[in-house]
């Protein structure tokens, strides 16, 4: 196919291509920065986020159009796929021939910057950058990284789909607002692993739950994985598979996870869970995350264990109030919007266990 | 630019070691949470301080923006 790269770039604006990664930036704004920069294009394919299988999906059953996709979004023939190492998907990478970049499972390593930190030479943690990587990432007068153009396996996959079947095509999925169609991966904790469903915007959560066969026994949701939050069971079934509906809770489709926390789990040993992976997964490189997510799982844990008091709770916000914008990454501003989702879902049932009881088990807490 | 303008301030949180002289220098802008690690609160009020504080930084983290802007700062 011939790429012309001012061809693509129209079509993925026509159709109106946003990131399936998580950010849901423009594919078309990003990919012209990239061009105009010649950036290396890393196909992020890690399924970083917790309940996320959609990469692994796409590159189990559509691996030739996502290679033919990237070589249309950099036809200087500069591609690396990421995946973290040993993984099945990396295997698969390999055995196509494709260079592949092994990628440790930390969580935080498979975030934009780490990524092009790793391909350049340096460790898969994240980095200051003062510029989009695309055009190179840091200052002028500082060290840059050369810039990169990381996209999510998804969204070369879509791009691909739209210069072969056209944007008006992409469009007749969706919405005006968030057009095309999507993948999301459902998984009930604790139960096996996740479905890959393609979707799109404006679906009824819970038509996708029983498509997923998880409608039965919802407690609530966790959209998101660790960088999203939470919905209670009534709150979804009023709401679609949308930015608009999912803003009203601070939260968006983002990398496209749906986590079913079961009615009789109570929800707070999965919040304690996340919010620990969060802490032990972070780069340890930056302080507020290195001191403050420990410190933010350690007042859950007492919260949850019906250790804590009001003050442990004041304390929780206090520093929750001070993650957000202070890392390399947005991780730990992930864990802020977490938390802080997490209190207004099941606020009331943290109470309970401050007076050493779980109203969810209507049993005492250990 | 006159030395009283308000400076935006942005800091390298990969770099940064907490050595907390930046709030000393313009605590107007930069204060430090339990760890010693700084929180920025808004802009420093003259671009003398904002330069010193930058210019003091034991590893090179602090960052004078600029001018600043109306969209806010980075903390």
């Amino acid at each position: 196919m011939s790429a012309n790269p001012s061809r693509v770039l129209d079509l993925l604006g026509e159709a109106g291509l946003t990131g399936r990664g998580g950010a849901a930036f423009s594919t078309a704004r990003k990919l012209e920065l990239a061009q105009r920069h010649d950036a290396t294009l890393i196909v992020n394919a890690c399924d970083g986020e917790v309940g996320a299988a959609k990469d692994a999906w796409v590159l189990r059953q559509h691996l030739a159009e996502v290679v033919r996709g990237a070589d249309l979004l950099a036809p200087s023939g500069r591609v690396v796929f990421a995946a973290h190492g040993g993984s099945a998907t990396a295997e698969r990478l390999l055995l196509a021939r494709l260079r592949v970049l092994q990628v440790p499972r930390r969580y935080v390593s498979s975030e934009e910057s780490a990524l092009a930190n790793l391909l350049h030479g340096g460790p898969a943690k994240p980095v200051t950058t003062w510029q989009p990587i695309s055009a190179g990432g840091a200052a002028p007068d500082e060290r840059r990284l050369a810039p990169t153009l990381v996209l999510n396996a998804e969204t070369v996959w879509r791009a691909e789909q739209i210069t072969h079947l056209g944007a008006p095509w992409f469009r007749s999925y969706g919405t005006e607002a968030e057009p095309g169609p999507r993948l999301v991966s459902v998984s009930v904790v604790g139960g096996a692993a996740p479905v890959v469903l393609e979707t799109v915007a404006g679906e009824p959560i819970t038509s996708l739950l029983a498509r997923a066969g998880a409608a039965d026994n919802v407690g609530s949701l966790n959209i998101g994985g660790v960088g999203g939050g939470f919905l209670t069971a009534a709150e979804a079934g009023e709401s679609r598979w949308q930015r608009s509906d999912l803003a009203a809770y601070d939260l968006a489709p983002g990398a496209g996870v749906i986590r079913v926390l079961p009615a009789q789990m109570c929800p707070w040993n999965d919040v304690a869970a996340l919010v620990r992976f969060a802490a032990d997964e972070s780069a340890r490189q930056c302080g507020p995350c290195l001191f403050g997510l420990p410190a933010v799982a350690d007042d859950v844990e007492l919260l949850v264990a019906g250790r804590g008091s009001e003050a442990t709770l004041a304390r929780l916000r206090h520093r929750v109030g001070l993650l957000p914008g202070r890392g390399a990454c947005h991780h730990p501003d992930g864990v802020a919007s977490l938390v802080r989702s997490a209190l207004r879902c099941f606020g009331e049932d943290l109470d309970a266990h401050g007076q050493g009881r779980c109203d969810h088990h209507h049993r005492s807490v250990a | 630019m006159t030395s009283e303008q308000p400076q935006s301030l942005a800091i390298d949180r990969a770099v940064c070691t907490a050595h907390g002289i930046c709030a000393g220098v313009i605590p107007e802008a930069i204060t430090l949470d339990e760890w010693g690690f700084p929180v920025v609160h808004g802009a420093a009020s003259s671009t003398r301080g904002a330069d010193a504080a930058r210019r003091l930084c034991p590893v090179a983290a602090l960052r004078v923006v600029g001018p600043r802007r109306k969209d806010g700062d980075r903390r």
